[in-house]
């Protein structure tokens, strides 16, 4: 049989394919039973270093194919704001899974167990903590991250902003040095501006008086008149004539003395006017004087008390490391919850960028019967924890039940019970009741959690340079309950009570120290309270307590009584500034208006003292003139004399 | 890799040979089904398993397999109208429900839209497929091949030393 032959007579079967396939079966057993655990720990390790960004370690991982089942032993979670400790440590965590589902290609868990959990346990070596993602570049950059950027400054502003309340309190209380502060801003007063140049009016009204002044008939010109007038012969007249011209003389100086008259008054009413219109001038100074007093209690912080504010600023410092956690899992939740969970009801935006190839996605279909098992599904997961196992365990019992992928299949919603106490940390009676309803049309989330007691310590309430508060020690009571529907409306309300707080307290000020000692020596039980709400991932918060209230009423009498000094001290210092110059105004405004009227009195007076000479010098003429004609006509000369009036005019 | 670079070494020297066209065309075939199908899927397994103990040329199924994703990619957008259709089908319902809850079947991802489609249309393309490789193969040899058998280089190269040299190594050790 030659070569070719037998070549033609090979088999369809590739028997020499057993033995290379025999050898990668065993290499597949080999590093299934001697590497894969190991693998998986790393891949394990790795994950949840990406996660939560912080080092989490896994002492033990176990794995059997043939029981579907796994180990994990030993899990610690770095706290990343505090390396040197771990945020949670999980002893065991035991499950495993149904072949039966498994052959289907479904996860069925019917009980995993979850031991000893202890939390803020310390690490033998501090965990490594992922840095801070570096700054993205481009205008991506510019848009998503200015609103953080915004939203982060706002948030510090708030802060300060609750540091200042207290210390702008405390500057009021203690009486701060306003006085030199006050001289910094000197000459800055729009009434100290206005009081100028009220003045500087005033000094060119002057001028412009005086030249008026000037213009006016001299005591001269009226002593002219007087000698004009003494000079008129009124008796003795010898003729007709003489009579006549000594008549037209007095006339023509009464004429001259009405014009004189004129000329006074006209200049009397126009000091008038510009009287009246710096009265104006000044009554305006007035109110800018008002408004300056008011702008400059504005800017020296002179709070107006009210209970929210207080509290805002009393605890914003102490729920701002629990908002900080807060935001620090709801960023996690955003990086790995699906996006169309947090942007369901955002309008759609065309996405220019090129669109992932349909191979990506395509649509899986879930061809379901009432029997069927869902894609996930954990039955039951056994929590447990036993006091004294370690320093820091505590008691733990609880279970969560039916977590699954397709909740409307199996008919139940995710419920999750859990009771413990952590006798080391002084922490009791703490429960959480959690479940997840995705049944309905609207998923809904409910929970209610509880702490019985808790020790608080070392809380910094407030810390600005004129005060500080600390909550220094307390015995807290929490509960906290709340829901979240479709993913998206949150809404939680938090109930805490701190029982027997001693407080540290400092102030600059020995009134403030004493009054602030005062206020929370008689404090009865702290409660506070805070409401969240809104829709993911925006959420606002509020806050209320009896802290607020109570240290209002304290406060209040002694904080009016100082603002209204600090107010007093303002409108002083307003006044001190402008009333100066406002004195002056009214001095110099009077002192012209005596000269002016002294002044025009003194001609006036001369004026009609002449006019009364001349209408009594007309008057003795015209009765000599009388007398002088009866005499020379005799008694039957009647008629004469009666010519004689008509001629005169009498 | 060297194993990689040995089948494909087989493919040509078997193309170029008198025989194996049977192998040849199956090989190029389970190829089309590997490049529809995606990698890690039961099928897969199965045409591995296939190609790797029965007589079927594993270069040839190697290459294809590379081609055919190529092509299996531009069919996507159809695969997956057409995996819509049947999987949306209400006459098929009941069959998929019960594949769906058998064991081993859901590893075929079948439920998803593109893998439906591209094993739907690799499976039509399957048998055509294998004649049509032979047809090509035996074209190829009576026309490509023959021509090249009879130039002066090929003439020349069988006349070498490294020739006889290769020639007698490769009758004693395959």
């Amino acid at each position: 049989m030659t070569k070719t032959e037998t070549k033609k007579t090979k088999s369809w079967i590739r028997w020499n394919a057993v033995v290379p396939f025999v050898i990668f079966l065993a290499i597949l057993f080999v590093y299934f039973h001697f590497f894969f655990d190991h693998n998986l720990r790393k891949g394990l390790e790795w994950a949840g270093y990406k996660a939560m960004g912080a080092e989490v370690d896994i002492a033990d991982l176990e794995t059997s194919f043939w029981h579907a089942n796994l180990h994990i032993h030993d899990i610690q979670m770095t706290n990343a704001e505090k390396p040197s400790e771990n945020s949670l440590e999980i002893g065991d965590i035991r499950f495993g899974m149904l072949w039966d589902a498994f052959l289907r290609m479904k996860f069925v868990v019917n009980e995993a167990t979850v031991d000893n959990i202890r939390f803020a346990t310390t690490r033998k070596n501090p965990g490594r903590v992922a840095p801070p993602e570096p700054p993205k570049t481009g205008p991506s950059f510019m848009e998503k991250d200015s609103e953080e950027l915004k939203q982060q400054a706002l948030a510090e502003a708030q802060q300060k902003y609750a540091d200042n309340f207290v210390g702008d309190l405390a500057a009021v209380l203690g009486g701060a040095d306003s006085k030199a502060q006050l001289g910094k801003i000197e000459g800055t007063l729009a009434s100290k501006e206005k009081a100028d140049k009220i003045e500087a009016d005033l000094k060119a009204k002057q001028d412009a008086w005086n030249q008026k002044l000037k213009s006016l008939p001299q005591s001269k010109d009226i002593q002219a008149l007087g000698d004009r007038l003494g000079k008129v012969k009124y008796q003795d007249f010898k003729n007709p004539q003489e009579l006549q011209a000594s008549l037209q003389e007095l006339n023509s100086i009464v004429q001259q003395g009405d014009a004189y008259s004129k000329q006074l008054n006209g200049v009397s009413q126009d000091f008038d006017k510009d009287l009246k219109g710096m009265d104006t001038e000044v009554k305006d100074l007035d109110a800018q004087i008002k408004a300056d007093t008011k702008s400059l209690e504005a800017r020296f912080h002179l709070p107006s008390i009210n209970t929210k504010d207080l509290t805002r600023a009393l605890f914003n410092k102490y729920l701002g490391k629990y908002m900080a956690k807060i935001n620090r899992y709801r960023a996690l939740a955003e990086k790995y919850l699906p996006p169309k969970l947090f942007k369901k009801d955002q309008p759609k935006v065309a996405d220019e960028s090129i669109q992932p190839h349909p191979r990506e996605k395509g649509v899986t279909y879930e061809f379901t019967h009432p029997k069927s098992y869902p894609l996930l599904w954990v039955k039951k997961v056994r929590i447990s924890s036993e006091a004294g196992s370690s320093p820091d365990a505590g008691n733990v019992r609880g279970e969560i039940t039916n977590i699954t992928s397709n909740q409307r299949l199996i008919g139940t919603p995710t419920i999750a019970s859990v009771d413990a106490d952590f006798p080391a940390n002084n922490i009791h009676g703490a429960s959480l009741k959690m479940t997840l309803d995705d049944t309905q049309a609207e998923s809904l989330v409910t929970y209610k959690m509880a702490v019985a007691s808790y020790p608080v310590s070392g809380n910094d309430l407030v810390n600005s340079p004129d005060v500080q508060i600390a909550l220094k020690t307390a015995t807290g009571k929490m509960d906290v309950s709340g829901e979240l529907k479709a993913l998206r409306d949150f809404k939680m309300n938090i109930d805490n009570e701190f029982n027997g707080a001693q407080f540290d307290i400092a102030a600059k000020d020995a009134t403030v120290l004493g009054i602030l000692k005062g206020a929370f020596a008689h404090l009865p039980a702290v409660n506070l309270k805070g409401t969240a709400s809104g829709y993911l991932p925006s959420i606002s918060f509020d806050v209320e307590s009896n802290v607020g209230s109570e240290l209002e009423k304290a406060l209040h009498q002694q904080i009016d009584a100082k603002i209204a000094e600090a107010r007093k001290q303002i409108e002083n210092y307003v006044n001190g500034e402008v009333q100066k110059t406002r004195d002056q105004i009214n001095k110099q405004t009077q002192q012209i208006r005596d000269q002016f009227n002294d002044q025009v009195k003194k001609l006036q007076d001369q004026l009609n003292g002449q006019k009364k000479q001349v209408e009594a010098k007309s008057d003795q003429a015209k009765k000599d003139a009388e007398n002088q004609a009866k005499k020379s006509l005799g008694n039957g000369g009647q008629k004469a004399v009666d010519d004689l009036k008509k001629k005169f005019g009498l | 890799m060297s194993l990689l670079l040995k089948q494909f070494y087989s493919f040509f020297q078997l193309l170029n040979s008198e025989t194996g066209i049977n192998q040849l065309a199956a090989g190029l075939a389970c190829g089309l089904l590997l490049g529809f199908a995606p990698a890690l899927s039961l099928q897969t397994f199965l045409v591995i398993f296939l190609v790797f103990f029965f007589r079927i040329q594993m270069g040839a199924a190697i290459l294809s397999a590379f081609f055919f994703k190529l092509v299996a990619f531009l069919f996507d957008p159809l695969a997956d109208s057409l995996g819509r259709a049947v999987l949306e089908s209400q006459a098929l319902r009941p069959l998929f429900v019960s594949l769906y809850n058998m064991p081993l079947v859901p590893m075929t991802r079948f439920n998803n839209s593109i893998v439906m489609g591209s094993m739907v249309i690799s499976l039509v393309l399957l048998v055509p497929a294998f004649f049509v490789f032979r047809i090509l193969i035996e074209k190829y040899r009576a026309t490509v091949l023959a021509r090249f058998q009879q130039s002066k280089l090929w003439h020349a190269y069988k006349a070498s030393a490294f020739y006889n040299w290769y020639s007698k190594y490769h009758q004693l050790y395959g």
